[in-house]
């Protein structure tokens, strides 16, 4: 699928310029920038969430994961309910188990779950929507960092078995780096750097893009 | 308890007086109905006596016995209104959600006017309309209920209706009217009931308003509203006959209100008090003050109603010019810890140690004056530590002369050469300006501007950076060690990010379930951790040189909330090295190297 040419303009401010960036089906495409720099606004585009100009082509149905598992989730809604909306309760069961839960969680309610597993009911709650096209917007950042691991790991494994097509949105490039295979770099509403996930990490073209890398925090230096 | 009480006595008394209420509505009419008809020619238009308390009317007929009686009627009218306006305004409120986007700016704009109409003129005219009676009254309270609640229906809905779990909805093309059932309404449902206890009284009182103006009940039937108008003409002769409804229909309102209020509070559940923690008891132990540390804490206990103890028995020290690093993940302990530094656990935690000390003196003795030019504060969202109603260079002079009785005019000299002092840039204009023009990484600049403008000794700062993008935080970290080594302040910095620790910090103190696991020289942290749950927190961080091909190391399971932490080692259950003696006893903290303590059985 393409995103051509989306622009999305709030009032006077352009949150999105003129952004056209292909994802390969089958491929994780990462978009890393800072807040403000206009991801989220075009990750709800694709989705047709925000008004907007330009054209999404070939995407069937979108489905999104939201940032935060605990505002994503309806707090009167059991697992089960929450995931049978798109998919029917018949397919539960087997959802659950695509992101590594017990079938015994359909009848709890997300108080009753940790912040890892909200995220992952939410993740099931789009993969019932069939989606052709799945955007991830920041699905780990406020998840502390051991269930970060995991969920980055259950999100490669689904692009595995399922062959999921995902736009995976963070603002932390080593995280993308691990999902992606292309990564976006935006910058101010624009698209400043697109190539393979190796090369930008390691030859980065863009000047805006070395300055991203050389702020990640590291342990070995 | 006396102070639990205290707090919910109105709504005690609201719940009695609407349960008197509700039983005087169900054995009324039964025991006093009989006599509160019967017409008595010998005793017409009598004041109080001992055979009728509150008198008799034209009929001679007794007022006690008519009040009692009247109570059913009231009730009912009172919850038929309020049953019409509750439903009609949910109704009106809800349709902007539903109908296409034109029909619903009309309905908005509809709710709008009517909002803005007056309710006892909305009543009057309605039920003029309908005709005199119980009913053109009902219907006339309920027309006057309606805006109001249609508007709370509204903006709740608004709200909601922003809310992600909506919008996951939509993409997955649930139809709108089941999004508003399913989602929308079982989410606002809570305050619109409790709305509705307060219409309830409102109601009680409009409808015997509208009786006693005549527009109400009529003969033969009566309500409170209807007695009032009643004896009204009689009050000078015996003021009695018109007091007795008019003491039911005000008990009776005022009942319902108090229960609502004490409902709506308690569902708010914001009435967090902020009591200053008295003064501790000082274990036995807690020694000479170690004169080589700013900060010492020793034995640092946070408990919590209910057995909950989020931070246990937690030791650390802090050198001048030193930065240790507190990680934790959420649930730690580790902001209550900077929390309990600063006398700023909330009501109602209590807080004990074997000392706490800043600069050799134990905090509680320290008066607010002391202790706020001595320590710094920084948190995680600068927006929330600064007032936006200020413009920041005031508020930076505002500490200057509060903590240090600096004149106005050499106070705000200061704060601007403050703000200057962390970079930021024309500092001039910047003090003139509110928080909300300043982007995040200025506005967490000024915070730390706001530390310095005293001369503090010890730095805490609580996930200063979380909120920022990765290159402001770069800034802010050099900043935070410039201002430092500048100082020689010590610092204790908070954060659930071990690579932020491990680049900023020169010793690492790590948090699991409200204990230290391990401590360590930041330069130890990539290849000498030894606790297992300090490795596990390494190796699952993926940074750029992460080998891809193979899948992240995660930790399993979960940490134990603060009630449930057995007597064991806290992290055994999550541990690939845990053996019986983990599950049954605790380890200590023991030296491991140079620098190094880690609590752990199975560390050699």
């Amino acid at each position: 699928m393409i995103i051509k040419n989306l622009s999305v303009r709030f009032g006077a401010f352009t949150a999105v310029d003129d952004v056209t960036l292909e994802i390969p089906d089958g491929g994780v495409v990462g978009l890393v920038g800072e807040s403000g720099s206009g991801k989220s606004s075009l990750a709800r585009a694709v989705c047709g969430l925000v008004p907007h100009t330009g054209s999404v082509e070939g995407a069937r149905r979108v489905q999104m994961v939201f940032q935060d598992p605990y505002a994503s989730l309806n707090p009167r809604m059991t697992v089960g309910r929450t995931i049978a909306e798109g998919a029917g309760p018949k397919e539960v069961e087997r959802l659950l188990g695509l992101v590594r839960l017990p079938a015994e969680l359909a009848g709890r309610y997300p108080r009753e779950l940790s912040g890892g597993q909200r995220q992952r009911v939410a993740i099931a709650r789009a993969l019932g929507g069939n989606p052709g096209l799945l955007v991830a917007d920041e699905i780990t950042s406020s998840l502390d960092v051991s269930v970060q691991g995991a969920v980055l790991n259950l999100v490669r494994g689904l692009r595995d078995e399922l062959g999921l097509t995902m736009l995976f949105i963070s603002h932390n490039l080593a995280v993308v780096r691990y999902v992606a295979d292309v990564v976006a770099v935006m910058h101010h509403g624009r698209l400043v750097e697109v190539g393979p996930t190796e090369q930008v990490v390691g030859e980065p073209a863009h000047e805006y893009t070395r300055a991203l890398l050389a702020a990640v925090p590291r342990l070995r230096g | 308890m006396t102070g639990w009480s205290r707090r919910n006595a109105p709504g005690v008394a609201g719940a009695v007086i609407v349960a008197a209420m509700a039983v005087l509505a169900v054995v009324g009419p039964p025991i006093w109905g009989d006599e509160a008809v019967r017409i008595d020619a010998a005793a017409i238009l009598q004041g109080a006596s001992p055979g009728h308390p509150l008198g008799t009317d034209n009929l001679g007929r007794d007022l006690l016995a008519r009040v009692l009686v009247a109570g059913r009627y009231s009730l009912l009218l009172a919850l038929a209104a309020t049953a019409i306006g509750a439903v009609a305004g949910i109704v009106l409120g809800t349709l902007p959600s539903v109908l296409p986007r034109r029909a619903a700016r009309l309905a908005t704009g509809t709710v709008n006017a009517l909002v803005a109409f007056p309710g006892l003129l909305l009543a009057m005219f309605t039920a003029v309309v309908t005709g005199l009676g119980a009913r053109g009254a009902v219907l006339g309270i309920g027309a006057a209920i309606a805006p109001g609640f249609a508007r709370l229906t509204q903006t709740l809905a608004a709200t909601v209706a922003n809310a992600d779990y909506v919008s996951a909805a939509r993409m997955l093309g649930v139809p709108r009217r089941r999004i508003l059932t399913r989602h929308v309404l079982p989410n606002i449902a809570e305050p619109l009931i409790l709305n509705l206890t307060q219409a309830l009284g409102g109601a009680l009182l409009g409808l015997a308003g509208m009786s006693f103006l005549g527009l109400g009940v009529q003969p033969p039937d009566f309500d409170w509203g209807r007695l009032l108008f009643d004896g009204f003409p009689r009050i000078y002769v015996t003021p009695e006959v018109a007091l007795g409804p008019a003491a039911a229909v005000a008990l009776a309102g005022i009942g319902f209100n108090l229960l609502g209020d004490a409902l709506a509070r308690a569902a708010a559940r914001t009435s967090v008090v902020r009591e200053r923690t008295p003064a501790p008891p000082v274990a036995d132990g807690a020694g000479e003050p170690d004169p080589g540390a700013v900060l010492e804490v020793r034995d640092l206990t946070v408990t919590f109603p209910g057995g909950v103890t989020p931070v246990r028995q937690l030791s650390l020290t802090v050198a001048p010019g030193e930065i240790v690093g507190l990680v934790g993940e959420s649930g730690s302990g580790k902001s209550l810890t900077a929390a309990a530094i600063g006398g700023l656990v909330p009501y109602p935690g209590t807080v004990t140690y074997a000392a706490l000390r800043l600069g050799g003196r134990d905090v509680a003795t320290l008066s607010d004056k002391e202790l706020g030019t001595a320590l710094a504060m920084v948190f995680q969202d600068p927006l929330a530590a600064l007032n936006p109603a200020l413009k920041v260079g005031g508020q930076l002079a505002e500490v200057a002369i509060v903590h240090e009785g600096a004149d106005r005019a050499e106070a705000r000299r200061r704060a601007v050469d403050r703000l200057g002092h962390v970079h930021l840039p024309e500092p001039e204009r910047r003090a003139r300006q509110h928080p909300h023009e300043l982007s995040g990484g200025m506005r967490q600049r000024a915070v730390i501007a706001m530390g310095l403008m005293g001369t503090p000794r010890l730095i805490v700062a609580d996930e200063p950076t979380t909120a920022l993008d990765v290159t402001v935080q770069r800034q802010i970290l050099r900043l935070l060690r410039e201002v430092v080594e500048e100082t020689g302040a010590a610092t204790l910095f908070i954060s659930h990010d071990i690579a932020v620790v491990g680049e900023l910090c020169d010793r690492v103190v790590v948090m699991y379930a409200g204990r230290v696991v391990e401590e360590l020289p930041a330069g130890r942290l990539a290849d000498g951790a030894a606790h297992p749950y300090t490795k596990a927190l390494i190796a699952s961080l993926p940074d750029l040189d992460t080998d891809r091909s193979t899948p992240l190391a995660g930790i399993a399971g979960t940490q134990p909330a603060p009630g449930q932490i057995g007597l064991g080692c806290a992290f055994a259950p999550r541990c690939p090295l845990a053996t019986a003696r983990c599950e049954s006893e605790r380890p200590e903290l023991v030296a491991h190297g140079p620098g190094q303590r880690v609590a752990c059985w199975e560390v050699k």
